[in-house]
């Protein structure tokens, strides 16, 4: 990098420090500047306004007031919020026993594929293609008693009555994470197929030779082979799911009776149902400090990766 | 060396009974989950061909007993679907045209030009990749209120220009050109500006193909965030359109819903099928993406 910066030093005249410098970080700085403007504007503003309105009462029509740290203080004290904290921590943990193993599976499933691996591929991203509402529709109607789901259980299965996934308090954050992880698991896979494949062919062929049983050359050549991958994909999962909310929303807007309230659905409804804007930003802020741990444990994985960064 | 042709079984592992045994059931299993991948697109489709009796009618069959494809006029009238196609490309255009020009700039400097204090510059941007988007969603909504930017297409165009995600990308892809090319047109008498727009541009097509198909489905795909900037059917994109007239709607009969959410959903597959290799690219390029 350093060499062919050098380039760009075409001899300069002697004027001055300041005039040589200008002239050497002129361009590089203009090209940053738009960048620069729109990075403070609408990221680091925003972060920052964050911790400030957790002080303050938003009022948009008679201007904000100071209130110390009572945004906090109902933040703490609602229920809801406790209820919310469980109900995200109870979501993350479905998320990583339904959804985290399946696509580390079939991605070692499908690398063993010799024909239509290409197909298969494809087939299962599909569904990260759809438009999400178009899945919100969807799976109403899959989940609905009288659904093509209740209708195999019934039907087949022989079961006495429908299952009511949706209105069911027992089913409805499986339900929901069911649909989530049938939806996103082919993004996950292709990443693990990716560092599945690229794993050198002749340390199977060694390990046959020297007897290991196929499960044992899974368990001792693929598995810690991408096991970093596996790591820095687990803290994503977590950040990620820590902060779902969306088909909560959209499925069944926090309901039966609370059950599916995540964290991050309660901020959005304080906002936006209560226009209690700082007692949301005050929810965010302890967030942000809960996953701002999370955070630095993901910075090291992935500084250990080496692929971001 | 030449990859041997084998996976962790070998050929010889499959003559063996139980491996044998073992390997179909897996094959199996990679059917039936193809085949559940490919389901619910398919009966959108049939859904949507069928009556209305028959769509509520329990245990529901998969293929129509009679194609009504009256059905799908009927759902491009329930609702302005061109204008809110429009939108939806306004904001995929503007948004584009944005990250290629700031994050398309601000790339090529870091990569490319003199910068003083590279490192902190860098690390200014990348920062903002560990920050969770959610804790500062709210902040987020009333920053763009007091910018004055509710209800204006003005507010996904300027923030799609804060991605460090892409920005990233874009300083990898551009570190990986040979650094001659840009050598030479210095010494033939090039701007920093003439090498970024004459060399830089036309080079970065495929990252910017990449780049171009993701801003796609998030624009295709989000339907809350727009739903809380805009406020009116002039302004709504898309899939913003979808949930407030179509999931939620009353009394709307199951059949043209599903006529409506197929004509949705078919734009984005066809898309995805025919840039196929562009996109499997791009994700191997983000591989490990938030």
């Amino acid at each position: 990098m350093e060499q062919h910066a050098a380039v760009a030093n075409v001899p300069l005249e002697r004027k001055g420090r300041f005039a040589v410098l200008w002239r050497k970080h002129f361009w590089g700085l203009l090209f940053l500047l738009p960048a620069f403007v729109i990075f403070i504007l609408f990221l680091w503003v925003p972060i920052f306004k964050g911790f400030i309105y957790s002080f303050y009462h938003i009022d948009f029509v008679k201007g904000n007031s100071f209130v110390g740290f009572d945004n906090y203080k109902v933040a703490l004290h609602d229920e809801d919020a406790w209820t919310a904290v469980k109900n995200t921590v109870y979501y993350m943990f479905l998320c990583l026993v339904i959804g985290f193993w399946i696509p580390i599976v079939f991605a070692i499933a499908i690398s063993e594929l010799r024909r239509f691996q290409g197909i298969v591929r494809v087939a299962a991203y599909l569904p990260n293609i759809i438009p999400v509402v178009v899945l919100y529709g969807l799976w109403r109607w899959f989940y609905d008693p009288v659904g093509p789901i209740n209708g195999v259980i019934t039907g087949w299965f022989g079961a006495d009555e429908p299952v009511s996934f949706m209105t069911d308090t027992r089913w409805s954050m499986i339900s929901l994470v069911i649909m989530e992880s049938w939806q996103q698991f082919g993004s996950a896979m292709l990443i693990y197929l990716a560092a599945v494949l690229s794993i050198p062919r002749d340390w199977y062929e060694a390990a046959e030779i020297d007897g290991a049983g196929v499960w044992n050359r899974i368990r001792h050549i693929t598995l810690p082979s991408i096991k970093g991958l596996l790591g820095l994909l687990l803290i994503l999962q977590l950040i990620g799911t820590s902060q779902g909310y969306q088909s909560q929303l959209a499925m069944l807007d926090g309901g039966p009776n609370n059950t599916t309230l995540t964290y991050a659905l309660l901020i959005v409804k304080y906002a936006f149902n209560q226009q209690n804007y700082g007692v949301a930003s005050a929810l965010g802020v302890l967030m942000f400090i809960v996953l701002g741990l999370l955070a630095i444990v993901q910075y090291r994985l992935q500084g250990k990766e080496g692929d971001v960064r | 060396m030449k990859q041997l042709d084998r996976g962790i079984l070998s050929s010889f592992d499959l003559k063996k009974k139980p491996i044998l045994i073992g390997y179909s059931i897996m094959v199996l299993v990679l059917v039936i989950m193809s085949c559940s991948m490919v389901y619910p697109i398919l009966t959108t489709l049939f859904n949507g061909l069928k009556t209305n009796v028959e769509v509520n009618s329990f245990p529901p069959k998969f293929l129509p007993s009679e194609w009504h494809f009256d059905n799908f006029k009927k759902g491009w009238n329930f609702i302005d679907l061109p204008e809110f196609l429009r939108n939806t490309l306004y904001i995929f255009g503007g948004n584009l045209v944005i990250t290629v020009g700031v994050l398309g700039l601000a790339s090529f400097s870091l990569s490319r030009l003199n910068v003083p204090k590279r490192k902190a510059i860098y690390f200014f941007f990348m920062m903002t990749l560990f920050i969770p988007p959610t804790t500062y969603i709210i902040p987020n909504f009333v920053n763009l209120k007091d910018l004055g930017l509710m209800n204006s297409f003005a507010a996904f165009w300027l923030p799609a220009g804060a991605n460090a995600f892409f920005l990233l990308l874009l300083k990898n892809f551009f570190d990986e050109i040979h650094y001659e090319i840009f050598e030479a047109a210095r010494i033939d008498g090039a701007s920093d500006w003439r090498s970024f727009v004459q060399i830089a541009l036309p080079l970065s097509i495929p990252i910017f193909s990449t780049l171009a198909i993701f801003i796609f489905s998030s624009s295709w795909n989000d339907w809350f965030w727009p739903s809380l900037i805009m406020h009116n059917d002039s302004h709504y994109p898309l899939a913003t359109a979808i949930y407030k007239y179509v999931i939620n709607a009353k009394g709307l009969a199951l059949n043209i819903r599903f006529a409506i959410l197929t004509m949705v959903m078919l734009p984005p597959i066809v898309v995805f099928l025919v840039f196929q290799k562009y996109i499997m690219r791009g994700l191997h390029l983000g591989g490990v993406k938030g």
